[in-house]
C-alpha cells in the first residue's frame, strides 16, 4: 500500500519536475495573431468627411518619478482634464510599473502578447528592430496621409521647418510618431559637469577646465578636508560610465574627442571603444581611481546614493542637471552653511581647448514620441486629438498648464504662479508642474523656451546652461533609423559587445584588467563584429544625409 | 491491453472519484501553464516576429542555437549556472537535512519550537527585502564591513567583488531557507517506528549511532526524493535573486543562463534567440533528472519513476 502510494506520488512529481524544467524557456505569446495586417489608410476611404474626436481610446505612456510623487495615472493631469472638456474624449492611460529596465520589459511584452493599446508613447528610435519594421509588420501605423488631412497645426510646423519633417520620418519617408520637439538651442543642453563651489572658494581654486587641472582639484579635494569635519571622507569625483557610455550624456568622453560608441567624422561612423583616444582616456581613469579620486563605489551608485552623497556633503564633484541635480540640490540642502553648486565647462585635453562633444540633446530625441497602433479604431480621431498638443490651445496646456492656477498672464507672457514655483504642499517644482502638465518630462508637443527658462529657479541652473552649451557637438549621429534586418544584425552584436565592455570598462577602471590588455579588449570587439555595425551605421547614416 | 487499461482506469475513477477530482484542479494548471506555452517552443527554431505571430514567422532553423553555442558568454555562463547549483547542492542542501536532525534531537519542546519559528521566518520575506538587508549588511560601511574594519582588516566590497557572489549567494539562500527546507526531514523523522530506537538503545546506541543507524535511514527515502527534485531543478538557479544583485563588474560570475535570457529575451526582445537558450537549458535539466533517477535506481529502491 505505502508503496503503491509512493508510486502515484512520484509519478506526478515527475511530471511535475518534467514539465516545469521545459517550460521554463517557453515564451508566452497569442498564438492566433493574423498575419501582417494591412494599415488602415484614411486616403481612401471617406477622406471627404471631416473627422470628430475619438469618445475614448486607450493611451499607454510610463508614469515619470515626478508625477508618480503625487499622481497614480495621467487622467488627473489638469491639461488632460482640460482636453476632455474640450473634446468630449475620454483617454484611458495605462502606465506600465517601475522604471528603466522594468518600463522596458513590460513594453517588449505589451508588444508582444498584441495587447496592444490604441496609442504608445515611448522612444521609437530605441525600441528594438525600429519604427519602419514596427510600421511594416503592422503593429503601428503610418501617418503621412492622416497628417495631412486631420492634423492641420502638425502639418503647418512640419511645412514651415523641413528639417525636422526629415527627422521625424524613416528613410521610407514614412512619418510613424507624434514626437517631442526641442526646437530652440537652449532647449538641448542640460547635463553636465558641476562642482561645489564652497569647497573651491575655500582651497582658494579656480574652476578647472582642462583633464590636468581637473587632476589638481581632485587631489586638493582629497586631501585638504573641504568640508571641514577633520576627516578624509571626501569623494572627490563620481564617475557615472553608464553615462559615458549614453551618447546623448556623452560624460567626459567628449574631452578626448570622441564618444564611447558611435560618432561620426567627416561623414564618416567610427566606434569611440576602438580608438586609441579611448585607451588614453581609460588610462586616465584608471590613474584616478587609483589614485583615490573616483569614488570607490561608482559601479553601484544609483541616483539615491548619488543624493545621498551630494546632500551628505562628502561629494565634490560631479555630472548632472540643471533643474534635476543643480535645482533639486539646492532645494534640499538648506541648513548647510555654505553649500553651493556651480556648473564646469566640460573639460578638455588642451588649454584653451573646447571638448569634442558635450550632452546635446537632438531637436527630436525620440523620446516621448507618439504612435498610432493598428489596434486603434478611428485612427483618424486620434490624429485629430493628437494634433490639438501642437496647436495654440494645446501648447499652453502642455507646457504651462491651466491659465490662472499652474500660470497667470504678465505683459503678454505666461508666468508660473506660486502653485508651481512654491507649492502649498511642499512637492518639488516638476513635481508640482507634473499636477497640470507633462513639459517636466515630455510628450506630443513642442517644448515652450519661457517654460523651460522659468524652471531654472536659481541662477546658477541658468548659467550652466550657457556654460555646458560650450562645446563643439560636430560628432553626434543624427536621429538616423535602421531596416528590420540591420536593427536585428546590429543589436546581436551590440547586446554582447554591451555586456561586454559595461564590464571591462569599470575593470580597467579599477585596475583589475590592467591597461596592457587594452588591446585585447579591441581584438574582442572586432570579434564581435562591432566593424559590422559600423558598415550598418554607415549606411544608415548616408541614407539620412540623402533624405 | 490498452482497451483493459482504460476499463481499469473508469472503474478507478468511479471508485476513487473524490481524489480524482481534487487531481483536477492540478492537472488543468499544468495543462494551461505549463504544457500549453510549450507550443511556443517553436520559436526557438524561427525568426519569431510578434506580428506575424508562430505560425507566421518564418523558420531560422538551428540558427540561434549556433549563434548561442559561438557565443563568448556561452561557457561562463553555463559554467556560472552550474557552478552555483553545484554549490547550492553541497552547502544548501545538506543544511535542511542538519538542522531537522538536530532540532529532532532537542529534548525541550518549547525550544525546539522557537527555534524552528525563527528559523523558518526568513522564508516568508520578499526577495526584494532579503537582497535590500544584504546590500545594506555587505555595504562598504555596512556592519559587516565595520566589524572587519575593528579587526583591523581593510574593508571588502562584498557586493562588487565577483570572488565574493557565489558565497553572499549561497549563504544567504541558507540563512533565508534552511527552516523551510528542514520541516519535510522533520516530517519523515516523526514517521520512523520509535520501536527502532528502542532497539538501538538496547544495543547500546549512543545518540550520534542512533542518528547514523536509525534516524538517517529511516529518512533516506525522502532524501533521495529530494536530491532527485533538486536536481531536476539544478539549473533553475533563483534568476530573480541574481538579477537584483548583479551589476556588470560581476557579471563574470554572477551572469547565469537565466539572467542572460532575461537580458536577451525581454529587454533586447530576441524572443527567439532567448528562447532557443531556454530549450537548451531545459534539455540539459531534462538530462541531469533522468541521469538523477537512473542514479537512484541503482543504488536502492527509491526512484521517481
Amino acid at each position: 500500500m505505502k508503496n503503491r502510494h509512493w508510486k502515484h506520488v512520484s509519478a506526478i512529481a515527475a511530471a511535475a519536475v518534467m514539465v516545469a524544467a521545459i517550460s521554463g524557456c517557453s515564451s508566452n505569446g497569442e498564438g492566433n495573431s493574423p498575419g501582417v495586417q494591412s494599415t488602415p489608410s484614411a486616403g481612401t476611404d471617406g477622406g471627404s468627411a471631416v473627422a470628430e474626436y475619438p469618445s475614448s481610446f486607450s493611451y499607454w505612456v510610463e508614469l515619470d518619478g515626478d508625477s508618480a510623487a503625487s499622481l497614480t495615472n495621467f487622467s488627473e493631469v489638469a491639461a488632460y482634464k482640460k482636453l476632455e472638456e474640450i473634446t468630449g474624449t475620454k483617454v484611458e492611460f495605462k502606465h506600465p510599473g517601475g522604471d528603466g529596465a522594468q518600463v522596458k520589459e513590460q513594453f517588449n511584452l505589451m508588444i508582444a502578447s498584441r495587447n496592444l493599446t490604441d496609442v504608445i508613447q515611448t522612444n521609437w528610435l530605441a525600441v528594438p528592430k525600429g519604427p519602419q519594421n514596427a510600421i511594416e509588420e503592422g503593429t503601428i501605423i503610418r501617418l503621412n496621409e492622416l497628417i495631412d488631412e486631420h492634423a492641420p497645426n502638425f502639418k503647418k510646423f512640419l511645412d514651415e521647418n523641413p528639417d525636422i519633417a526629415n527627422m521625424i520620418m524613416t528613410d521610407k519617408g514614412d512619418i510613424y510618431a507624434f514626437p517631442f520637439i526641442r526646437k530652440a538651442d537652449q532647449l538641448k543642453v542640460y547635463y553636465g559637469p558641476i562642482v561645489r563651489q564652497d569647497w573651491l572658494d575655500k582651497l582658494g581654486l579656480d574652476k578647472p577646465a582642462t583633464i590636468a587641472d581637473w587632476e589638481a582639484t581632485l587631489t586638493a579635494f582629497r586631501d585638504q578636508d573641504p568640508n571641514g569635519n577633520g576627516q578624509k571622507d571626501e569623494v572627490p569625483f563620481l564617475l557615472e560610465t553608464g553615462a559615458v557610455r549614453n551618447e546623448s550624456l556623452n560624460q567626459l568622453i567628449g574631452a578626448w574627442g570622441i564618444l564611447a560608441k558611435f560618432y561620426q567624422k567627416d561623414g564618416k561612423v567610427q566606434y569611440g571603444e576602438l580608438q586609441p583616444e579611448y585607451e588614453q582616456f581609460m588610462a586616465t581613469l584608471s590613474d584616478w581611481y587609483a589614485k583615490g579620486l573616483i569614488d570607490k563605489d561608482f559601479p553601484a551608485v544609483d541616483g539615491k546614493l548619488k543624493d545621498a552623497k551630494v546632500t551628505g556633503d562628502t561629494l565634490g564633484a560631479f555630472y548632472g542637471f540643471a533643474s534635476g541635480s543643480i535645482g533639486k540640490y539646492l532645494d534640499l540642502v538648506k541648513d548647510h552653511p555654505t553649500f553651493a553648486l556651480s556648473a564646469l565647462s566640460h573639460p578638455a585635453l588642451q588649454a584653451g581647448g573646447v571638448s569634442a562633444a558635450g550632452q546635446l540633446s537632438p531637436t527630436y530625441p525620440g523620446e516621448h514620441a507618439v504612435v498610432i497602433t493598428s489596434e486603434a479604431k478611428n485612427p483618424e480621431k486620434i490624429v485629430k486629438w493628437l494634433d490639438l498638443g501642437y496647436g495654440e490651445e494645446g501648447h499652453m496646456l502642455f507646457n504651462f498648464g491651466i491659465e490662472g492656477e499652474s500660470y497667470a498672464m504678465k505683459d503678454g507672457k505666461p508666468e508660473y504662479t506660486e502653485v508651481i514655483t512654491q507649492n502649498p504642499d511642499g512637492l518639488a517644482f516638476k513635481q508640482a508642474q507634473a499636477r497640470y502638465m507633462r513639459t517636466h518630462f515630455g510628450g506630443p508637443f513642442l517644448q515652450d523656451l519661457d517654460s523651460f527658462l522659468q524652471q531654472m529657479k536659481y541662477p546658477q541652473q541658468l548659467e550652466a546652461v550657457d556654460v555646458w552649451a560650450q562645446a563643439e557637438n560636430q560628432i553626434q549621429l543624427p536621429p538616423i533609423t535602421l531596416t528590420a534586418e540591420e536593427s536585428a544584425k546590429v543589436a546581436s552584436i551590440m547586446n554582447d559587445v554591451n555586456t561586454y565592455s559595461d564590464e571591462m570598462i569599470i575593470k580597467f577602471i579599477m585596475g583589475v584588467e590592467p591597461m596592457s590588455n587594452f588591446a585585447d579588449y579591441v581584438d574582442t570587439l572586432k570579434q564581435f563584429g562591432v566593424e559590422e555595425a559600423i558598415g550598418v551605421y554607415q549606411a544608415a547614416l548616408d541614407r539620412y544625409n540623402n533624405r | 491491453m490498452s482497451d483493459r487499461w482504460f476499463v481499469r482506469l473508469a472503474r478507478d475513477i468511479r471508485i476513487n472519484r473524490h481524489v480524482y477530482i481534487m487531481l483536477l484542479p492540478i492537472v488543468i494548471y499544468y495543462v494551461v501553464f505549463h504544457y500549453g506555452p510549450m507550443y511556443g517552443l517553436q520559436i526557438a527554431f524561427k525568426d519569431y516576429s510578434p506580428a506575424r505571430g508562430f505560425l507566421g514567422s518564418s523558420w531560422a532553423g538551428f540558427k540561434h542555437f549556433e549563434e548561442f553555442f559561438g557565443s563568448m558568454f556561452f561557457l561562463r555562463i553555463l559554467g556560472n549556472t552550474l557552478l552555483l547549483s553545484l554549490y547550492s547542492l553541497l552547502f544548501f542542501f545538506p543544511a535542511g537535512i542538519i538542522l531537522a536532525l538536530l532540532l529532532n534531537e532537542l529534548r525541550s519542546e518549547r525550544l525546539r519550537r522557537a527555534v524552528q519559528t525563527i528559523s523558518y521566518m526568513p522564508h516568508f520575506v520578499s526577495l526584494v527585502v532579503i537582497v535590500g538587508i544584504l546590500f545594506d549588511f555587505l555595504a562598504r560601511d555596512g556592519l559587516i564591513n565595520q566589524l572587519i574594519a575593528s579587526l583591523g582588516i581593510e574593508p571588502i566590497p562584498f557586493m562588487r567583488a565577483a570572488e565574493w557572489f557565489r558565497t553572499i549567494y549561497v549563504g544567504s539562500d541558507i540563512w533565508q531557507n534552511v527552516g523551510w527546507s528542514s520541516i519535510i526531514y522533520l516530517a519523515a523523522i516523526s514517521n520512523v517506528n520509535p520501536s527502532l530506537y528502542e532497539a538501538a538503545r538496547m544495543d547500546g546506541a549512543g545518540r550520534l549511532k542512533q542518528i547514523w543507524y536509525v534516524t538517517l535511514p529511516g529518512i533516506m527515502p525522502t532524501v533521495t526524493i529530494m536530491l532527485i527534485l533538486f536536481i531536476g531543478k539544478f539549473m533553475t538557479v533563483g534568476f530573480e535573486k541574481i538579477i537584483l544583485m548583479y551589476n556588470p563588474v560581476i557579471y563574470e560570475t554572477a551572469d547565469v543562463i537565466q539572467t542572460y535570457v532575461y537580458r536577451k529575451g525581454i529587454l533586447e526582445a530576441n524572443f527567439s534567440y532567448s528562447a532557443a537558450v531556454g530549450l537548451f537549458n531545459a534539455a540539459i535539466s531534462f538530462l541531469l533528472l533522468v541521469l538523477a533517477n537512473t542514479v537512484a535506481k541503482r543504488l536502492g529502491e527509491t526512484k521517481l519513476w
